[in-house]
């Protein structure tokens, strides 16, 4: 992983876009890890099936990660130590360099044994010599090389001893540095534009970046900061904090989302604000925490007693993140609804290099409506207005006390037993969301416009459609649309799937639970088809070939 | 100067007659609240689920009333982003004590300053009469058999005076629900104090509860005052205890005294502050 996040952050300062993903397991600490990089000259797209070049310095772990790391024929493999006898067929262009020799003999000790590698790899990709040097000064990854110098030279010096040449790489589209960061960091920063300055959180994986950049960022009196006793303390303290006004958040997954479900449904009945991110990972249960599944989708959208509308929403890459992040504070704060932003480990965890454009943009911010001055003597907390959105008065401001309740309540707030003020109550609080139908820029369309085969997917499986469309050179054949706001349904969704003859509906859950609600929602074509399938293993490019040639044939 | 009847909503109170949430509600919208002179909409009071967290409806503050179990973190959230309320979270002994007792130490270890108010009538009321984790642990047919309950409790009591002393929560008072004057004078105290304060009440439910016992507590009642002797077993007149309410081994011992043997009233515990 460390030799993962130079190599990424070097190649970013000289312009390459990339994605990588990270793969670990259970251990605490000294388990396998892996990480697979893409280098691009013009975008940051998903890593091939397998690997160009592959290091690897202990294939007892490997073999733990093989799934995610395969070896083809044409890999390049560069290993520490020889792999247990009959174990693996190496690839024909397989190398021993003893990077923990090499380290141990200049810096002492094998620690070094990937910055070795890194001068090795480097040196093949003919990445600039000056590389070090380049990176920005006080950084820490020029810190780290700097300390590690003798050890990145030795790697530099391996290549004319093995067999092997340079690849060198095209050059960038442009030399410009890009940014690199994950989504759990995209959406953390999302947050702070949007405003949002209390945060309570609960560890959990693969969520617990979010919290430790909002930590990180709300420190020093910048805001308010809490790791709460567990979720349901975190989602009480951020309901609690909204009634004053304050754009507030916690980050979960799986099971930190059942634990907040019941304060979902208080916040949607009392219509308070508050955004939700959810970092998916296989469930149930426990599941696999490391790895990534889109499973919560059900829960996301249904979890809960009664009826509790929210509105549900899902990045489909690192830039969505970012802007999904402020558009979910945008809909919970002029809605007054909860908002769940779904994210998955995989969209979370794997680092991206790209344009920096998105994080600079301009992006409109939504406030909460706050009821004007004239009327306070009347002030309804939950008034019945032409668009079911009532002004909402803040903890604190003058003149405008109510009080409210997870009872069922009228317009002022106050307990109600009756069908008729339950009825008019649920009504307004379904209304208020039947504009964001209308939200069609929280949908992206993909291909030929014209064609009538369609993929409908989202979140972390959208790039792999994409990549996967575009490989088999099928854009003019079938058509992607990616819904980014998945409750409620843009029309803009329910038009794409009106216009096909043949769809295919991609996720990664074993029950199909997107598909589901598709069905629910529209009325499908009847030649539907639906590819789902257990996380644990980001989709192949290969796997997903064969549904989308049905598709396209 | 805010009058009781600004503090009061026209909501009229789902309580039964004799109810202690009565006076609670007194103690706050007659006494506490306009004593201290808070302004209403610098006011926010978070409940839980029972009996007692009806309450914010009838207190023209901002009120919420919340999930069961929750108030005390609604009400540490609020309070964060916005130091200037005063927020007060009110709930019965299964609230505080049974669903979210988890989230106390919590609160206490924080200690935002936050009132949390309990309003403990040894049993669940709202729901019909089953026992609560407050309801003392009695034989059949021995003392005042709590509960109409069928069965008798199994488990011995959380006492939830100890538990917030062994946490070292930085405020611990009790008050009682028969002497409204001085359990306003207990809130306002609390309120006062910077940092997050417990005020256990002691409530009798008049439904669900035999009127011996409550009537039994009452009688018991032994007043704390500062500097004065206070009735412990091992408190004799050549050496006697003497309530000294930063004294945190004496509040354990006041504390650990069973309720119905002696409810100490008063404040049992001023510790640090923020």
């Amino acid at each position: 992983m460390v030799l993962g996040n130079l190599l990424q952050r070097l190649a970013a300062s000289q312009g390459y876009f990339g994605q990588m993903p990270r793969f670990y397991g259970p251990q605490i600490r000294g388990g396998a890890s892996g990480v697979k990089l893409s280098l691009d000259t013009t975008r940051a797209s998903v890593p091939d099936d397998a690997a160009d070049i592959m290091l690897c310095f202990n294939w007892e772990k490997y073999d733990e990660l093989k799934q995610e790391l395969p070896l083809v024929g044409t890999s390049v493999v560069f290993y520490d130590n020889a792999p247990p006898e009959g174990c693996l067929n190496l690839p024909a262009k397989s190398f021993q360099v003893g990077f923990s020799e090499i380290s141990k003999e200049v810096m002492g000790t094998a620690a070094s044994k990937n910055i070795v590698a890194l001068g090795l790899v480097e040196r093949i990709l003919a990445l600039p010599e000056d590389l070090v040097k380049s990176a920005t000064p006080h950084d820490q990854t020029s810190a780290l090389l700097e300390r590690n110098r003798p050890a990145y030279d030795a790697g530099r010096r391996v290549l004319p001893e093995i067999r092997f040449g340079e690849l060198r790489l095209s050059p960038p589209r442009d030399s410009s540095p890009k940014t690199v960061l994950h989504g759990n960091a995209a959406a953390a920063q999302g947050a702070m534009r949007a405003g949002c300055r209390t945060f309570f959180g609960y560890p959990i994986t693969p969520a617990s970046e979010i919290m430790e950049e909002m930590q990180e960022s709300l420190n020093h009196g910048k805001g308010v900061f809490v790791q709460a006793e567990d979720e349901i303390a975190a989602i009480g303290m951020a309901v609690g904090a909204s009634l004053t006004g304050a754009k507030s958040m916690t980050a979960t997954t799986g099971p930190g989302l059942d634990l907040m479900t019941e304060m979902i449904g208080l916040a949607s009945g009392a219509e308070i604000p508050v955004v939700i991110v959810d970092v998916a990972r296989c469930g149930p249960a426990t599941g696999i925490p490391s790895k990534s599944e889109q499973s919560d989708i059900n829960q996301a959208i249904y979890g809960g007693h009664g009826d509790a509308p929210r509105v549900v929403l899902a990045a489909y890459n690192v830039e969505g993140c970012y802007r999904l992040s402020i558009e979910s504070f945008n809909i919970s704060e002029y809605y007054q609804t909860p908002v769940i932003l779904l994210s998955d480990q995989l969209l979370g965890q794997t680092t991206v290099a790209t344009d920096s454009g998105f994080l600079k943009r301009d992006y409109a911010i939504a406030e909460r409506k706050r009821p004007g001055g004239e009327r306070h003597e009347q002030y309804q907390r939950y008034e019945v207005t032409q668009d079911y959105v009532s002004p909402m008065a803040l903890a604190g401001d003058e003149g405008l006390m109510y009080q409210t309740t997870g009872l069922v309540h009228d317009e002022k707030g106050r307990p109600a037993f009756d069908f008729a003020t339950h009825q008019r109550m649920e009504d307004k609080r379904w209304q208020k969301l039947a504009p964001l139908r209308d939200k069609d820029e929280l949908v992206k369309v993909f291909g030929n416009q014209r064609s009538d085969r369609g993929i409908v997917t989202f979140g972390s499986s959208a790039e792999f459609i994409l990549g996967t469309v575009e490989d088999l050179g099928l854009q003019d054949e079938v058509k992607v649309c990616i819904p980014e706001l998945i409750y409620p349904l843009s029309g803009r969704v329910t038009a794409f799937v009106n216009s096909l003859r043949r769809l295919l509906v991609v996720e990664m859950n074993y029950s199909g639970q997107f598909y589901h609600y598709l069905r629910s929602q529209i009325d499908l074509p009847s030649d539907t088809r639906s590819y789902a399938r257990a996380g644990a293993l980001p989709f192949a490019r290969k796997e997903l070939s064969g549904p989308i040639a049905d598709l396209a044939g | 100067m805010n009058k009781e009847r600004d503090y009061r909503t026209d909501v009229k109170p789902v309580w039964c007659p004799g109810c202690g949430g009565f006076a609670l509600l007194n103690a706050l919208t007659a006494r506490a609240l306009p004593n201290l002179g808070i302004p209403r909409h610098q006011t926010l009071i978070v409940s839980g689920i029972g009996c007692s967290s009806r309450i914010p409806g009838y207190i023209d503050t901002y009120g919420f009333n919340s999930l069961h179990g929750r108030a005390v973190v609604i009400a540490q959230g609020a309070k964060l982003a916005n130091p200037e309320l005063t927020v007060i979270a009110i709930g019965g002994d299964g609230d505080f004590f049974s669903i979210g007792a988890g989230h106390l130490p919590h609160a206490v270890r924080r200690n935002v300053n936050v009132t949390c108010i309990m309003l403990n009538n040894f049993v669940y009321a709202l729901t019909k009469g089953q026992t609560s984790p407050t309801t003392p642990y009695l034989q059949r047919g021995e003392g005042p058999f709590l509960s109409m309950q069928f069965y008798p409790p199994v488990d011995p009591i959380l006492d939830m005076v100890s538990y917030s002393v062994s946490t070292r929560a930085s405020f611990i008072a009790q008050g009682i629900a028969t002497d409204v004057p001085h359990l306003a004078s207990l809130i306002e105290e609390a309120i006062k104090h910077k940092g997050f304060s417990f005020i256990s009440v002691l409530t009798p439910c008049v439904t669900f509860e035999p009127p011996e016992f409550f009537k039994t507590i009452k009688e018991r009642a032994s007043y704390l005052k500062e500097g004065e002797p206070v009735g412990l077993p091992d408190s004799f007149a050549e050496k006697p205890w003497v309530h000294d309410s930063s004294n945190i081994t004496l509040a354990l011992k006041l504390a650990q005294t069973p309720v119905l043997e002696k409810p100490h009233i008063g404040v049992i515990f001023r510790g640090k502050g923020r």
